[in-house]
């Protein structure tokens, strides 16, 4: 299952960050959100817009595509 | 004399840290990496200097401006760093506190927003955090100032020797590689083990600086061996994900023992407001709104009254007093001629301007120090993923609008180097507050009832043409791999009064200093160009050295609908900044204010010619000091050479099309 799977609003806990591109990756992991981390969907903009995610009160913003790399599991 | 150097992560309170600790004023924003510059204040009570660096995550640096910190540890010479750290997102700041501490200079951290913590319901130990760190931690609010006084205390306290620095076990396979290539590091006043631990992280500027004293390939094969045997024995593949990990178990357990959280925690009015403006149906609309709103109020209802007003002063009571001063002490005709003519007319069309442009930058920092710029990065993003930019290259737009300098300088902040050189070469399309003098006298000359509409569609124009040519580049020149976009959404915050009326100063006040050098100084050039000619002095302005030079301009221009000499010269001077060309307006027809030189221009233009003329100004070249700043954050003369380039192949095409078209419709 991949963070783009899960319904906004929901939380995930992060399996992988592995395929994510290399850059975003380090920002994610700069920002504290890496494999472990809980994270939620807060939500995403229209047209295959990018998503609002949430992470120990940090919030972020990434594109779907991204997002679709991210591996989570439900809590 | 000390040299503290101020380091922590983005959006944490850092430059209002600054400025409470330094007493003169720094520019503040709240968009991540707002500060971009190395900038250094005088600390308050004789202390020494505060160096203010880019915040950053971690000294591993991603980003330009992220390597500023680490090439200032490894360069500089500094005597102690103060760490400001965000009370509410400890876990993550104290990641770089930590390879602060190793470095094992003297550190203070100062705790910042320990309010906001608190009102997230966590409680934290100071005095155990500091007994971990082995350096003094302090609470601080630094928007309120509270804790000020503690954070110089400790600062004060600070003996210049080296703290010893705190060393954390990164378990047997590193701790043998990092003794391994301590062996081969020769002294130098750079702490040996810093240096290794920063290499295994992959940190470039350490590897460039290892690569002078060790051959490269030993350097290489200690890596890769090291890599491959933590990947051996440990779950992760990559030495910097393992250092990572160490150093976050080592974080984890500090905070367990330092913090508690009160369970009580209520939906954060930061994700109520975006749940809103970043909403999938309503986000665009308010962006959009808003922008209206800040156009709406810089030209029509704040803006126009405050210029009319500050114009009928200074051709008023400005120009009579200096010309009724002028003739008490006798001065000649030349001096008048000089005076009147040529500095009043050419600065004083300029200054009528200061107020709209000062509301722009006004708006331009409630926008940044609110926190909302960042949400238009995410507004925007998929749009400007078409074109093969991110959402993030629309904030050095926005802040173009107000000057193309700052604009360029924002683009800093984008990860990806092809996009990053892209939007510094796109931003000069953006239609800067220099500019909008240019428009207001022709728009008000030709335009008149629809003068709003006119100005927008310039600003439109600016932006499609800079999003157009976004596409083609990446098509083309910087055909770059992949678009990446990933933003901090830092929470929003209410900004203060004082902050932004010195921050839109601050901004503002380039211009004023403009008006008082490049302009004061073309005007009076042209003024005497204007003057003299092959005929001697005071000649018939026809006759004039730059009615010669004009006019040759002038007859390449013909096609495009402005073939006058007093065009082609007012085009040359606007390179050296946007707003000349309304001073040498102002000067060569010999106009006492701007709305007799509007008459004027009325006279000599027709309104298809004026319209081609404003689109042209808009898009022909990016002023003098952009170019200077491209130049600087490109390091590329060729990038720098292009971005004029194309501009004024861009603004001839355009004009043409749109000049020759207009006539065939029959509008000439
Ligand atoms: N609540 C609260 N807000 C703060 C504090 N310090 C700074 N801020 C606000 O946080 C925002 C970002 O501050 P700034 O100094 O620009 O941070 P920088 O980006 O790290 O330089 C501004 O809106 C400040 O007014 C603090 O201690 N408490």
């Amino acid at each position: 299952m991949t963070l783009a799977d899960i319904q906004p609003g929901k939380k995930a806990r992060i399996v992988s960050i592995e395929n994510v591109n290399k850059l975003v990756r380090r920002r994610l992991i700069d920002l504290g959100i890496m494999e472990g981390s809980i994270i939620c969907l807060k939500n995403s903009l229209p047209f295959g817009g990018p998503y609002t995610l949430e992470a120990d009160g940090q919030s972020i913003g990434i594109r779907r595509r991204e997002a679709s790399l991210i591996e989570v599991s439900n809590l | 004399m000390m040299n503290v150097a101020l380091i922590g992560n983005p959006n944490t309170g850092k430059t209002s840290l600054f400025n409470a600790l330094t007493g003169f004023y720094e520019y503040v924003g709240n968009w991540s990496g707002v500060t971009v510059e190395k900038k250094v204040g005088k600390l308050k009570d004789e202390l020494g200097q505060l160096i203010d660096l880019p915040g950053i995550y971690s000294l591993n640096p991603l980003s330009e401006d992220e390597a500023v910190v680490s090439n200032f540890l490894l360069t500089e010479d500094f005597s102690a760093v103060l760490n400001i750290v965000d009370a509410s997102q400890l876990e993550r700041n104290l990641y770089l506190t930590l390879q602060v501490l190793e470095y094992g200079k003297p550190v203070v951290i100062a705790l910042n927003m320990f309010d906001v913590a608190k009102g997230r319901g966590l409680k934290i130990d100071t005095e155990k955090l500091s007994l971990y760190m082995k350096t003094p931690v302090i609470p601080v609010v630094a928007r309120k100032g509270t804790g000020i006084d503690q954070v110089k205390h400790y600062l004060r306290e600070i003996n210049a020797e080296n703290q010893e620095a705190l060393v954390i076990h990164y378990g047997e396979i590193l701790e043998n590689a990092i003794q391994k290539l301590i062996r081969q590091l020769p002294d130098s006043r750079l702490p040996k083990r810093w240096l290794a631990l920063q290499f295994f992280e992959g940190n470039k500027p350490v590897w460039e600086l290892l690569k002078k004293h060790v051959d490269e390939s030993v350097l290489q094969k200690i890596f890769a061996e090291t890599e491959k045997r933590i990947a051996e024995t440990e779950s992760v593949s990559s030495l910097d994900r393992y250092i990572r990990q160490i150093r976050r178990q080592w974080i984890c357990n500090v905070l367990e023992k330092a913090i508690s959280h009160s369970p009580d925690r209520k939906v954060p009015l930061s994700d109520r407001i975006d749940r809103i403006v970043v909403h999938k149906v309503w986000g665009m609309p308010i962006f959009m709104l808003l922008m209206y709103l800040v156009f709406k109020f810089t030209f029509d209802w704040l803006g126009s009254p405050l210029s009319d007003a500050l114009d009928a002063f200074i051709t008023g009571p400005v120009t009579n007093g200096i010309s009724s001063g002028l003739e008490a002490i006798g001065a000649s005709s030349f001096v008048k001629a000089v005076i009147l003519d040529g500095i009043v007319a050419g600065v004083g069309g300029v200054l009528v301007f200061v107020p709209q442009i000062m509301i722009l930058f006004f708006f331009i920092s409630l926008l940044e120090d609110s926190g909302y710029m960042a949400r238009v990065a995410m507004v925007m993003d998929r749009l400007m993923e078409i074109f093969g930019l991110n959402g993030k290259a629309f904030i050095p737009m926005i802040i173009g609008f107000g000057c193309n300098v700052p604009g360029v300088m924002a683009a800093r902040t984008i990860e990806q180097p092809s996009e990053r050189l892209l939007t510094i070469v796109l931003t000069p399309m953006m239609s800067c507050s220099a500019r909008l003098p240019v428009y207001t006298l022709f728009a008000g000359a030709f335009f008149a009832e629809n003068q709003a509409l006119v100005v927008f569609s310039l600003y439109f124009l600016g932006i499609v043409v800079a999003l157009v040519m976004a596409k083609i580049l990446t098509s083309t020149l910087l055909k770059h791999k992949e678009s990446v976009f990933v933003v901090e959404l830092p929470p929003y915050r209410v900004p203060q009064g004082q902050v932004l009326f010195r921050s839109t100063w601050e901004k503002g006040k380039g211009f004023l200093r403009k008006a008082g050098t490049f302009i004061l100084g073309g005007s009076v050039l042209i003024w005497f160009l204007s003057y003299a000619g092959p005929g001697g002095l005071s000649v018939d302005m026809n006759e004039s050295y730059l009615a010669m030079i004009g006019g040759f301009l002038g007859t390449l221009l013909a096609p495009i609908g402005f073939g006058t000499w007093q065009a082609g010269a007012a085009l040359i001077t606007g390179f050296l900044a946007k707003e000349v060309v309304v001073s040498t307006m102002n000067i060569l027809y010999a106009s006492p204010d701007i709305s007799s030189l509007q008459g004027i221009i009325a006279g000599s233009f027709i309104p298809l010619e004026a319209f081609s003329f404003i689109v042209f100004i808009l898009l022909y070249i990016p002023c003098l000091a952009t170019v200077a700043v491209i130049r600087k954050e490109t390091n590329s003369l060729r990038w720098t050479l292009f971005s004029m380039g194309y501009s004024l192949a861009i603004a001839y095409v355009i004009s043409l099309i749109i000049y020759q078209g207009g006539k065939l419709l029959g509008l000439g």
